[in-house]
């Protein structure tokens, strides 16, 4: 089993994408956390690209909503990328109704340009 | 506990999460689950298996959480059980969103879902089919062991026990750090164990105890009947010439309590990073 791992990078000016690989639950929330967190606070936008993931759960879900609702506030884009392969990750998003409650792109460029454009919350 | 299908006892933990997960994952595909319905398995399992790590103890505490599953004709009954005092709410709950998604994520992927409350614990009950149909229910209650040490699983011998021993053993040698390599020679151990004579196992029932460490994995085979130790080491002779005292850093064979009172034979082996 793939060791779940979460990172952050800077590819784009003024845009933090979070990649995730693996499987990821309660044991790595607090880092979800703490990354989201962290970019928010220096006033990055954020991509969450779960394409990479092969699992998430409700705790991921939780961290993800958290972050959003505080990028929001400080006037901060918030978007979510997943391609087509991430199926088990789709269908969690699809349960929960996230899929229209979060701004999910197919594709990480879409992702990125709608936060640059801070339409967080569309 | 049953003999027939799969327990597990582990400490609620997070870290303990993957390795449940991974367990019934492989049990699933084992019975022919398809993949959505593991997908599903593991979104269920691990959401009410959250629900006791966050809320069944204190703080300061950490129990057991104990899982079975029960097969049947149609897909599997999974039961996830803690041994606290009910339900425990914790402020910083109100705050966290993900918390109020779990249980409506259990009640929309299982085809049933039940939970049952009171003094000695808080138990969820759900059914998983192997694909999205069909609707029976099997009861069973019987207590497992309350240690919160390490990982213990029973499965019942035949073709379940190693595609779940793989998974978990890898799920741990992950969470270990183990190279490839040493992973590998590790899931090894657990095929030899998968692949011996269970008239050797007591009651027919595999039984590992497994925990682990920084850099290291511990394996406890057993209880085993007399002189089963001796032929369970002797059937870890590998291909190639390689032994189990090759690949393992230490290799016993004890005679200790087990679950019943009674004195019996366990396997005891530690493999080092």
């Amino acid at each position: 089993m793939e060791a779940g791992e979460i990172a952050s990078e800077h590819i784009e000016p003024g845009v933090a994408v979070i990649t995730f690989s693996g499987e990821h639950d309660l044991n790595t929330a607090p880092d979800l956390r703490h990354k989201l967190a962290a970019e928010i606070d220096d006033g990055f936008a954020i991509v969450v690209d779960l394409s990479g993931a092969a699992f998430i759960d409700s705790s991921i879900l939780g961290a993800m909503l958290d972050a959003r609702r505080r990028a929001l506030d400080a006037g901060i884009g918030f978007e979510v990328t997943l391609n087509d392969g991430a199926q088990p990750v789709k269908r969690v998003l699809d349960v929960t109704g996230l899929r229209s409650g979060l701004p999910v792109h197919s594709t990480r460029a879409a992702a990125v340009e709608a936060a640059r454009s801070g339409k967080a919350g569309q | 506990m049953s003999a027939q299908g799969l327990n597990l006892t582990v400490a609620a933990k997070p870290e303990n999460l993957a390795v449940i997960r991974q367990a019934l994952a492989g049990y699933a595909d084992a019975m022919g689950f398809d993949t959505n319905a593991i997908a599903d398995l593991k979104t269920v399992v691990t959401e009410a298996c959250m629900n006791v790590v966050v809320h069944a103890y204190p703080d300061d505490a950490v129990g057991p959480l104990e899982i079975s599953a029960e097969p049947d004709e149609d897909g599997l009954e999974i039961s996830v059980r803690d041994r606290g005092s009910g339900f425990r709410p914790r402020p910083a709950d109100v705050q966290d969103s993900g918390l109020r998604l779990g249980l409506p994520l259990i009640a929309t992927l299982s085809d049933e879902f039940e939970v049952r409350g009171g003094d000695r614990g808080t138990e969820v009950r759900v059914k998983l089919r192997f694909s999205r149909n069909g609707d029976e229910q099997q009861s069973d209650d019987e207590s497992g062991p309350e240690t919160a040490e390490g990982t213990v699983m029973s499965i019942t011998a035949g073709a379940f026990v190693r595609p779940v021993l793989a998974r978990v053993i890898s799920a741990l040698a992950a969470r270990a750090d183990f190279s490839v390599d040493r992973l590998s020679d590790t899931i090894l151990i657990g095929d030899a164990v998968s692949a011996h004579d269970p008239s050797d196992f007591r009651e027919g029932t595999v039984g590992i105890e497994l925990s682990d460490g920084a850099g290291w994995l511990g394996v406890r085979i057993g209880p085993l009947v007399e002189g089963g130790g001796e032929r369970i080491v002797e059937g870890l002779e590998l291909p190639g010439g390689t032994s189990l005292g090759k690949l393992a850093s230490d290799v016993s064979i004890k005679r200790e309590e087990s679950g019943s009172g009674d004195l019996a034979e366990y396997v005891v082996v530690r493999i080092d990073r």
